[in-house]
């Protein structure tokens, strides 16, 4: 008896299919209102049945032209704008803009004021994360992990409340280190003048929530066969791609580039004062980009622990002129945002508004691979791999 | 009477008393179970205590909206469609027993006529989806329809096993042949799930899982995918019918997986003759009904969903040959015992 | 920790510049605050980028924009010496390495008129969305590029936003009301004096 390869079989078959039978390619049009876009992203999609044949992203429907209203705001102005850039990790997007204004007014911010922003940026680093780990299993139909994520993103939350004062817009930084406490400006150098009273305590207390909650996704998500079924393998980005699109954060690290601005690169926050490591994926696929991701949380939690311990004490404000004039000149500073590289390139010509701001985001470039990887995929791996892009439309129009 | 006025009669008594407010409980268990498993409360507020009046107030509310119909579809069949899918389902509780003498038609052929009725719920998905006029309803059609050849199979192939074991088509006359099945000549009677058919359950509760459309295999729902799959245009009472025809649907399932393998209405330790049984029965199977739905529910709620051809693989290169494997083994038995 | 900008600059950073502007064969360099500025001509634009990732190590494509020198302002402060400036469009492209923290920008002067140069999409996929943003914001053209749609911006939307001469419609119905921040300062000796840019000479 022959036996046929069943492989052979299905390309015989397909073969015949494709020759009887011209079906026409149908175009949907996914969003801008659509569950798994994210909020207004639309995508024009040609599919043939469940085979995505192109797809052509549409964006812009949240631009709000942030780059423009920066030449016309000073610089204390323009902090309150980017951290609604990507709202879902606001204090990081301040940390890198006010960090190329000090370098273009060669400031030196005092060790508490980087110690602050370094803890509230993996804060902000948890929280984001922990958003991603409840939206992305929610896109592959698991509704139950969403809500023990955003259970304990609430006690971070609460954390960089207690802080700032504000949940997801804390415009918290000013030029030459953080905002004082209530009526204590920064000539008092007395430890309790900035982070409220049981930080410390708070902090321990969320972090133990925080692993908790990471155990559980391992047990409830990552260890859960159906989710590898839908997630490993699918979505390959290769290295050379991933660097030619210009991916950054834990996208990038998944595809095995070892590179993190926390590691290498300018420093603006004190990173090399701790102990981390920096997850690394292997196989560039949704699966690795969803493990880096968890990983991640881990790491900052473990960043966020050490800092609190060693902040040291000392004032929050560099000694800054009451109205802030930048000096002319070009300074370009980047920090490891959540999403990945945020970058600000600042043109100043003396005066108290910059002349040109260009808003590098991470989420911006972390979708232009789309039209790429989602040629040849099927409708539900589409929504698998956008969900694992892990993009905020905010970080996207700017 | 008429035949016909006095089945119609019985069907709406069994739908009316038992499943409507079983549909109910289940979808007022199902807020409650989802809520605790999510570590919410649920509802709390609707009726006073527990919130036991929710699903009563949605239903309320579901009806008051107005009924579309977008300008693309094709109207009839758009408006026919829940109907045919909430008819599919009743259905199926004519030849569901209840007790010895409770059902409504004890058909000789009754599996075959479950198998028949049982699909015809896609038939109105299919009805819905392509009627819409609307790309996300016409894909979550077309799954449905791909859906039902993938399960259907490993389906009726597991129940041919409990044929085979029970020597009989009829539903009643395969729960007597789980009370009289003898354990290796001891006098000790238990359900086919335990004696002989436990990989047939499992295969029958997965091809359920997917005519349900329920969570792993939700593609034609899909929400994160197709919106609402071809459930997109719906709303008002019909959507409401799509909504009781899912839940009585899985009544009717739970029903038929508690009467093929659980011993539907009898329990070990009666007898299946006994009187008692057609004041009793009516519980007991509506206890291995409310069994079956809560891990429904469980999964719905653990699980992420799988993807059309992942369903397709699962289907053909495992359910199929397993439950041919299962049916060489029972007929082997049956053949030498 | 940062080090003081004055330090870097002294040390390898400067040398890094010079080295890396003088491989690449570059008109200028300019190295200040940790920003590395490597002038090239327009016409070895695509040439220098490609060099650049190829024998560099700069693989990493951050991002392209570009500035807008102009005398005529609509809205927002105008530079310094409005007459010395030699009005033009820079186009910006950021490449960085993923080994260590190297990166430079590499900066083309065109022609405020007709700004015009050629697409980098042949070199990296991902320059197509920056520089269609690019596109429609500046009104530079980028020869090569697949893909000419509005990418933020409405179809039917004229004008090119980002530059100077664009009017901020809000801002002309209604001044904005910060700035309120004007008293005089207590301690104005904190400014310094930084306004001249070292150049590391011209090669």
């Amino acid at each position: 008896m022959t036996v046929i390869d069943p492989t052979v079989a299905m390309h015989l078959s397909e073969a015949a299919v494709s020759v009887e039978l011209e079906t026409a390619d149908m175009t949907i049009n996914i969003g801008p209102q659509h569950p798994s876009t994210h909020g207004v992203l639309r995508l024009v999609a040609r599919v043939d049945g469940e085979r995505v044949h192109d797809v052509n992203p549409v964006i812009g429907y949240m631009h709000r032209g942030y780059e423009k209203l920066a030449e016309v705001r000073t610089y204390a102005q323009i902090t309150a704008l980017v951290n609604r850039i990507d709202w879902v990790s606001g204090f990081a997007n301040e940390v890198a803009f006010i960090s190329a204004v000090e370098k273009l007014m060669g400031l030196e911010v005092p060790d508490r004021a980087k110690y602050i922003r370094l803890i509230l940026t993996e804060l902000t680093r948890i929280s984001s994360h922990l958003v991603f780990m409840s939206s992305y299993p929610l896109e592959l139909g698991a509704t139950t992990p969403l809500m023990h994520a955003l259970r304990e993103r609430e006690h971070v939350m609460d954390l960089i409340e207690g802080v700032t004062g504000g949940r997801f817009h804390p415009n918290f930084n000013r030029v030459g280190g953080v905002k004082p406490a209530l009526g204590q400006g920064a000539s008092t150098k007395k430890m309790s003048q900035d982070l409220p009273a049981g930080f410390l305590q708070a902090t321990s207390d969320a972090m133990d929530q925080v692993a908790g909650v990471c155990d559980d996704l391992d047990e409830l998500v990552t260890g859960n066969e159906f989710f590898q079924a839908r997630t490993v393998g699918v979505g390959f980005i290769p290295r050379e791609k991933a660097l030619e699109y210009g991916l950054s954060g834990p996208n990038l690290r998944a595809s095995g580039v070892n590179f993190d601005l926390r590691k290498k690169g300018e420093m603006v926050l004190p990173y090399d004062d701790f102990d981390f490591d920096v997850p690394i994926g292997s196989n560039g696929d949704c699966f690795d980009r969803y493990v880096v991701r968890l990983q991640e949380i881990r790491q900052a939690m473990k960043i966020v622990r050490q800092a609190v311990e060693k902040i040291p004490a000392g004032p929050l404000q560099a000694k800054v002129p009451r109205i802030i004039k930048v000096p002319s000149g070009q300074a370009y500073v980047r920090t490891e945002n959540p999403k990945g590289e945020m970058g600000y390139y600042i043109v100043s010509e003396g005066g108290r508004i910059p002349y040109r701001v260009k808003i590098r985001s991470a989420s911006f470039s972390n979708l232009s691979i789309l039209p790429w990887i989602l040629e040849g995929a099927l409708v539900p791996d589409m929504v698998a791999i956008m969900g694992s892009l892990d993009f905020v439309l905010g970080d996207v129009d700017r | 009477m008429s035949f016909w006025l006095l089945l119609v009669i019985k069907v709406g008594v069994i739908v009316g008393v038992v499943v409507m407010p079983l549909v109910l409980g289940i979808i007022f268990g199902e807020l409650k179970i989802s809520a605790h498993m999510q570590s919410r409360i649920g509802p709390y507020f609707a009726g006073g205590r527990f919130g036991w009046a929710q699903p009563l107030a949605d239903g309320l509310k579901f009806m008051q909206k107005e009924d579309l119909v977008p300008d693309a579809a094709d109207s009839a069949v758009y408006r026919l469609a829940p109907y045919v899918v909430l008819m599919g389902t009743i259905a199926t509780f004519v030849i569901i027993p209840f007790g010895p003498d409770l059902i409504a038609r004890d058909l000789d052929l009754g599996v075959f006529y479950l198998l028949a009725v049982s699909s015809l719920g896609t038939l109105g998905v299919l009805m819905a989806g392509w009627s819409s006029g609307n790309k996300y309803s016409l894909i979550g059609g077309l799954r449905a329809a791909a859906q039902l050849i993938a399960y259907e199979l490993p389906m009726v192939l597991a129940v041919v096993a409990v044929a085979i074991q029970a020597g009989t088509l009829s539903l009643n006359g395969i729960v007597e042949a789980q009370a009289t099945t003898e354990l290796f000549g001891l006098n000790i009677h238990l359900p086919y799930v335990i004696i002989g058919q436990g990989l047939g359950f499992a295969i029958f509760t997965t091809a359920v899982l997917a005519e349900l459309s329920r969570i792993p295999f939700d593609m034609p729902i899909a929400e994160s995918e197709l919106t609402m799959g071809y459930l997109t245009e719906y709303s008002g009472i019909r959507f409401t019918m799509f909504f009781l025809g899912e839940y009585a649907g899985m009544i009717a399932f739970a029903a038929i997986g508690a009467t093929l393998y659980l011993g539907g209405w009898w329990i070990p330790g009666f007898s299946a003759d006994d009187n008692l049984m057609n004041f009793i029965g009516p519980l007991v199977l509506i206890g291995k009904v409310l069994l079956l739905a809560f891990l429904f529910i469980w999964f719905r709620w653990t699980w992420p969903r799988l993807r059309e051809d992942q369903l397709q693989t699962l289907a053909w290169k495992w359910l199929i040959p397993l439950s041919l494997f299962n049916i060489v083994v029972t007929a082997f038995f049956k053949v030498v015992f | 920790m940062i080090e003081p900008p004055s330090e870097v600059t002294e040390t390898s950073f400067e040398s890094y510049a010079a080295e890396l502007g003088e491989s690449l064969g570059a008109e200028r360099v300019v190295a200040r605050h940790d920003t590395v500025r490597i002038y090239v001509d327009s016409q070895d634009w695509v040439q220098t980028i490609q060099s650049a990732r190829d024998n560099a190590g700069l693989e990493f494509f951050s991002w392209l924009s570009a500035i807008d020198w102009s005398r005529d302002v609509a809205v927002g402060d105008p530079v310094e010496n409005p007459e010395e400036l030699e009005e033009r469009i820079e186009v910006i492209c950021r490449l960085s390495s993923v080994e260590n923290g190297d990166g430079a920008h590499f900066v083309s002067v065109l022609d405020i008129e007709k700004p015009a140069i050629d697409s980098l999409v042949p070199v990296f996929a991902g320059a197509e969305w920056h520089e269609r943003e690019a596109t429609e914001m500046f009104g530079i053209s980028f020869t090569g590029l697949p893909n000419t749609d509005h990418l933020y911006l409405p179809d039917s939307f004229e004008g090119n936003p980002l530059r100077k001469s664009y009017a901020l419609l809000a801002r002309a119905v209604k001044p904005w009301p910060g700035d309120v921040d004007v008293e005089a300062m207590p301690d104005a000796s904190g400014e310094q004096d930084q306004n001249e840019e070292q150049t590391m000479g011209e090669v």
